[in-house]
């Protein structure tokens, strides 16, 4: 069992030409908490969450996660480190020519799982996400809700220890977005870490969990219990690992 | 896409196989030609006696290239032609024919180069006049040089062609699946994985292209060959039996899974980094 999920210190990402995406980041996650990163649009939500599955490598600092250096990982590594994660995003992310079913098989399906093991996990995913009834159903046929609740079940298939997802609500309506929000604080409640980035205010304000907000690529905020608001200024001390 | 970019591998490597296989024929056809080509008659001058012909039958035989030197005395020579037409040498009081040299050599291609250095009279002062299959073996040596180069050229631009072709399919294939692509590199699947169905599909357009290719070739090149045998030339001897179609389906293949393995390579190479 990993203590710390996420440990950053330091970390900046830097673009060619000298675009700062992230400037000198500090963030510790414990292993089970759930987290929102909050802040406007083009703040480096994602691309703080792209560090974290290593879609991104930091140009300064450290990044660990999931027990993985991902400053120093190795290429060749990199999808097994993914292996222990699970990622949802705004536009779901599902294969269109795939069922429901099909699409979170396709998980387990990559990374070498017996059709058994398949079968096992699927169900229990569909479950978890209360999607039992459609699996059958092709992306195009189920609402955008029922959706992302197909892509949050394909991201906790292969049972990672932590759930990253990128704006989840992004495409849906406020209720619905709550049902999702719901579904996810479940999923935390079962023991995975989750990390949310997003800018809806009223889902980060129903849960009153973890917040760290970022502005223009810095964390100016991180309460450990805290409600959505933009800042502009950056906090005196964020809550890093000890 | 998939049945257009077949068509096309298909077409390119029709026309690739084709020129290499005429290459092939042509250089076949050339090394089976009548003895005639082979061969070089040297004529002695007629004022040398048969110790001196002896001297040069066994300096010719020591030439690279010479299979045989068959001496044939004037008075055979003299013989041979009275019995040929005997209204010709009934005018004449003797025997006005030299000793000569008939030349057997291993390859036509190299008698222009023996004959023209027997002709020399620094090497060879007793040789007085010598004659070779002269100019048509060399049109069509010059012939089959020039479908060398070609289709050789032609094959190799068309080989380079078929490889864009291959890696452009491939990469419209990775784009087109750029999304279920990117899925698996998130959910963790490893390059292999993701490179092998698109390695095999290039593998597949290059051997299916060039199975259909060999086929279209066989066909043609039998179609050919019978009509070719239908002309009777005394230049020409029959054209060889096509005794190598297996060879010639293997080779395009091969050449064919290598094209297609290498241009989805360089493509998955290039484009799935962009992903």
């Amino acid at each position: 069992m990993i203590e710390t999920m996420i440990e950053i210190k330091g970390a900046s990402l830097e673009y060619e030409g000298g675009v700062a995406a992230l400037k000198n980041v500090d963030l510790c996650v414990e292993s089970g908490e759930f987290v929102f990163i909050v802040g406007p649009t083009g703040a480096g939500k994602s691309t703080l969450l792209k560090l974290l599955y290593r879609g991104e490598k930091a140009t300064s600092g450290t990044v660990r996660v999931a027990g993985s250096d991902l400053s120093s990982i190795h290429p060749r590594d990199i999808p097994q480190f993914r292996r222990r994660l699970g990622i949802v995003f705004q536009d779901y992310g599902l294969l269109p020519s795939k069922t429901v079913w099909e699409n979170i098989a396709f998980a387990p399906r990559v990374t070498g799982a017996t059709r058994s093991e398949t079968r096992r996990r699927v169900h229990d995913a569909l479950e978890m996400v209360g999607m039992t009834h459609r699996p059958d159903a092709f992306p195009a046929q189920i609402s955008g809700g029922e959706q992302q609740r197909v892509a949050i079940a394909r991201a906790l298939v292969n049972e990672p220890p932590m759930l990253i997802a990128d704006e989840p609500t992004g495409n849906l309506d406020p209720d619905t977005s709550l049902g999702i929000v719901q579904l996810l604080n479940y999923i935390n409640s079962r023991g995975t870490t989750v990390i949310v980035a997003t800018h809806d205010a009223p889902i980060v304000d129903s849960l009153q969990r973890r917040v760290v907000a970022v502005v223009a690529g810095e964390v100016v905020r991180d309460d450990a219990q805290g409600n959505y608001r933009v800042e502009t200024a950056v906090v005196e001390e964020p809550l890093t690992c000890v | 896409m998939s049945i257009a970019a077949l068509g096309t591998v298909t077409v390119t490597l029709t026309v690739l196989g084709a020129s290499l296989w005429s290459v092939y024929r042509i250089n076949e056809f050339a090394q089976q030609q009548p003895q005639t080509f082979n061969e070089i008659d040297v004529f002695l001058r007629p004022d040398l006696n048969r110790d001196n012909a002896t001297d040069v039958e066994s300096r010719l035989a020591k030439l690279p290239d010479v299979l045989s030197v068959h001496l044939i005395p004037r008075e055979q020579a003299w013989k041979d032609l009275t019995a040929q037409d005997p209204t010709l040498t009934v005018a004449m009081p003797d025997d006005p024919l030299p000793d000569a040299f008939h030349i057997d050599t291993a390859d036509a291609r190299n008698v222009q180069r023996l004959a023209v250095l027997i002709k020399d009279r620094t090497l060879y002062p007793e040789v007085e006049r010598v004659t070779d299959a002269g100019s048509e073996v060399r049109i069509m040596l010059a012939f089959a040089r020039l479908v060398k180069v070609i289709g050789g050229s032609a094959a190799a631009g068309l080989f380079v062609a078929t490889l864009f072709i291959v890696y452009n399919t491939i990469r419209l294939t990775v784009f087109a699946r750029r999304r279920e692509i990117r899925i698996m590199q998130l959910v963790g699947a490893t390059p292999w994985f993701i490179r092998l169905p698109l390695l095999l599909e290039g593998l597949f357009h290059g051997v299916a292209g060039a199975g259909i290719a060999g086929f279209i070739i066989l066909l043609f090149a039998r179609q050919l060959t019978l009509f070719v045998n239908q002309i009777h030339s005394p230049l020409i001897g029959d054209v060889p039996s096509q005794a190598t179609p297996l060879k010639m389906m293997a080779s395009l293949v091969v050449t064919g899974a290598f094209v297609g393995l290498t241009g989805s390579f360089l493509s998955i190479r290039r484009y799935l980094r962009q992903i």
